[in-house]
């Protein structure tokens, strides 16, 4: 059983965009996790699960 | 001779809803359609999970039953290998999560080697004294264990199982990359989990599948690192970044196109049976 890909859901305060990281790239991507990927900010977490109903309106940043 | 390369079509899985993707087959109806759609485009392998009325993960036998059914009777050609789950439900017995490889006998079931957390909000439990139990009953059943392994710690335990005789080998691994609180998905870490099982279990067959960012890394890794592959609806409701998938035949037809640009061939289920050391 596996449970596809879980994100943490993010808001950017500053410009408001909405994006999504995969939790599995916490360690590869260190404090750059949860950063807007269009103006850096930190992330607000909205909210975290495996692709929740709204998953395509955020985002996906893996890099 | 060009290597044959498995692949397994996991449809359903447990979690995803025709919310996440309406593609998704949740009826026995619905599965059994995909599993010959998968067949036909290359899957040797289906992994079986079922859906209650209300489309949650269940291990209800009859569930199974009729999807099994239904297969037979409307397409009485497809000879691909069942593996059903035995961790289709989190609130399940130990005794629902077996009953069914008793009662069907499929040629492989599903073999979780471990307890962790799933998706940091529940327990997912597979103790000592269940695995102990499933696997003496797999080996007096006739069903192949596929061993499920979300960490390299799992690959320990999957040899301290073929060391007291609850498994038998050779073993026939799932390497499971990128699920919350599992190994994360990446080249590097399914080198490792290779080289554990290597060294542990010297002579087993593997597969591997990566969800959500790591799946294409994963599914040319593996037939790359000379494995087999998992792909499927249970692991990744996009097809590609931002894009749902159309059918799991999709991904099995992506699978094949890869497999036979590196120069192998898709396994026939004949061939996984082979390769899987299952009995004919």
């Amino acid at each position: 059983m596996s449970w596809g890909a879980c994100f943490f859901y993010y808001r950017c305060p500053d410009c408001g965009r909405k994006f999504k990281y995969a939790t599995d790239l916490i360690a590869e991507l260190g404090p750059r996790f949860g950063l807007c990927p269009g103006c850096g900010a930190e992330g607000v977490l909205e909210k975290e699960g495996a692709r929740t109903p709204d998953d395509l309106e955020y985002e996906e940043v893996d890099e | 001779m060009a290597k044959k390369t498995i692949i397994t079509a996991a449809v359903t899985g447990a979690w995803p809803k025709k919310e996440n993707n309406p593609n998704v087959p949740l009826t026995p109806a619905e599965i059994s359609e995909d599993v010959y759609s998968c067949w036909k485009a290359g899957a040797a392998v289906a992994h079986l999970h079922m859906r209650d009325d209300e489309g949650n993960g269940t291990m209800d036998k009859n569930k199974f039953a009729e999807t099994l059914r239904l297969l037979k009777t409307n397409h009485p050609d497809c000879d691909i290998v069942l593996n059903l789950t035995t961790s289709g439900d989190l609130f399940a017995t130990e005794e629902t999560r077996q009953i069914h490889l008793k009662e069907l006998r499929p040629e492989m079931g599903s073999y979780d080697c471990g307890s962790m957390n799933w998706m940091n909000s529940g327990l997912f439990i597979n103790s000592p004294a269940f695995l102990t139990e499933l696997g003496k009953n797999m080996q007096e059943w006739g069903v192949k264990p596929e061993i499920e392994c979300f960490d390299p710690g799992m690959i320990a335990n999957a040899a301290y199982y073929l060391k007291k005789g609850v498994l038998k080998g050779p073993l026939y691994f799932q390497m499971c990359m990128g699920c919350a609180n599992g190994i994360p998905g990446s080249v590097k870490n399914l080198v490792f989990m290779k080289e554990t099982m290597d060294a542990l279990c010297p002579g087993s067959q593997w597969s591997a599948f990566g969800v959500g960012h790591s799946a294409m890394e994963i599914l040319y890794a593996a037939v790359a690192l000379g494995g087999n592959v998992r792909v499927g609806m249970e692991d990744n409701v996009l097809y590609s970044k931002g894009v749902l998938a159309e059918s799991n035949a999709q991904f099995v037809e992506r699978a094949a196109r890869v497999i036979r640009e590196f120069g192998n061939e898709v396994a026939t289920p004949d061939e996984a049976r082979e390769i899987i050391g299952l009995a004919k």
